[in-house]
């Protein structure tokens, strides 16, 4: 086991209210590249929410990187980023610049230093014509760009993506998802619905009705998703 | 009303935020106190003009903000007409105007995130009082960047409702524009958590 980069849920369950949305999970994770399936209201963004702190297990212990999501959660969000599935609910700022900028807030870093890293993540993106934008006038591909840029700028070392790809036409998906897979360094925990993608990682997780049904090789745990949903 | 940031090298675009921000409230408090007859609204207008250009702004720019501005414009100017005499409304309706496009020229010459530095700055000695300014600085860039996605909201419900062909009422309309506000207050809330930063 990679200890850098261990995720360990402990018997870990989550109760919103009287329904169980995560129930009893046990896992650890060290793979670079982790798919999350499974059905609607399975469990998926809920497990992803655990790993940033966005949500507390009510049983059970979570560790990612050693770290506590909860206890040390300032720690934590330095460390992973996260990338919701509507981009227009993650842009915090009126232009890209100022939104990708914002994740560097309290850094201690210089403006310098600042405009540097936001240049560089523009540039890479594609977003150089966009620069100074607003925001929320992008199309839906360039928005998610725009949050993947805000993620990678602060360099986390775990990327969480909750259905990054859920809004987005087929080129765009695929640009989306070529630099989640193929192109960055870090660990990624991808939650998706689209198999191919799920396909391409180190491996699978398959939650349903908030328990882990499996996890393991993607094409193995991916069959039997589908056998199981004909 | 609010202009996005375009970026310059103009005095304005280098003057430090803090004393930049108490500049724009004093000439505007100066419009609003000092401007009482017509010549004195050409001479701030004059003045708001050359603000523009030194910001090396063109006059497209000054006419969009103008654009804006017309239902303030026109709220203001049309019941006064009926009460007081022309160049009365004209004068007091110039005045608001002014200051509103003054006030987008500031937002068009600083970057949200030295307003932001600005704020916790000048907010730095309330903190004795359990008062943090990070989180008030915090709620000012928010409120800015929430303006144009709630005018969204406000016309996606408004498709929405001549699409199956509701008639327009006030209650159809907040109804869901609150429902909706509320839930972008918490997905603000989770990716701004979600960045390290603590509201």
């Amino acid at each position: 086991m990679n200890s850098e980069r261990l995720i360990s849920f402990r018997q870990v369950s989550v109760d919103f209210g009287e329904r169980t949305a995560l129930d009893n999970v046990s896992v650890l994770l060290d793979q670079k590249r982790i798919a999350v399936i499974g059905s609607n209201g399975s469990g998926k963004s809920t497990f992803a929410r655990l790993l940033n702190g966005l949500a507390s297990a009510s049983r059970g212990e979570v560790r990612v990187h050693g770290i506590d999501p909860i206890r040390q959660a300032r720690l934590l969000r330095r460390r992973v980023g996260f990338i919701f599935s509507n981009p227009d609910s993650q842009i915090v700022m009126p232009t890209v610049a100022e939104d990708i900028a914002f994740s560097l807030r309290g850094r201690g870093l210089s403006r310098t230093e600042v405009d540097e890293r936001v240049s560089r993540m523009i540039q890479t993106h594609g977003l150089s014509h966009h620069e100074n934008s607003a925001a929320h006038s992008l199309s839906g591909g360039q928005k998610q760009l725009l949050a993947l840029s805000s993620v990678l700028v602060s360099e986390p070392q775990l990327i969480v993506a909750d259905e990054p790809t859920a809004l987005l036409d087929a080129a765009n998906t695929r640009r989306i998802s070529n630099h989640l897979l193929d192109e960055m360094p870090q660990q990624l925990v991808l939650v998706t619905h689209d198999l191919r993608l799920a396909e391409r990682c180190d491996t699978a997780l398959w939650f349903d009705q908030g328990r882990l049904r499996r996890c393991g090789e993607p094409r193995a745990v991916i069959a039997e998703y589908e056998r199981s949903h004909p | 009303m609010i202009g996005l940031y375009r970026p310059g090298t103009s005095v304005l675009h280098r003057m430090p935020t803090g004393l930049k921000l108490v500049c724009f409230i004093g000439a505007s408090l100066a419009i609003a106190t000092t401007t009482t007859s017509l010549w004195q609204v050409i001479s701030a207008l004059t003045f708001v003009m050359t603000g523009y250009a030194c910001a090396g702004l063109s006059a497209r720019v000054l006419a969009s903000q103008v654009v804006a501005a017309r239902w303030i414009i026109l709220f203001m100017l049309a019941p006064q007409l009926l009460f007081l005499p022309a160049i009365d409304a004209v004068t007091n309706t110039a005045r608001v105007a002014l200051i509103v496009i003054l006030a987008a020229l500031f937002t068009l010459t600083t970057r949200i995130p030295d307003l932001l530095d600005a704020t916790e700055r000048a907010c730095a000695p309330f903190r004795r009082f359990g008062i943090r300014p990070e989180a008030v600085a915090l709620v000012l860039a928010l409120t800015i960047t929430s303006i144009p996605v709630i005018a969204g909201f406000a016309a996606t419900i408004r498709d929405a409702q001549r699409a199956r062909g509701i008639p327009p009422h006030r209650l159809s309309f907040a109804v869901p524009l609150l429902i909706m506000s509320l839930k972008h207050a918490d997905d603000l809330a989770d990716a701004v958590s979600a960045r390290g930063i603590e509201p």
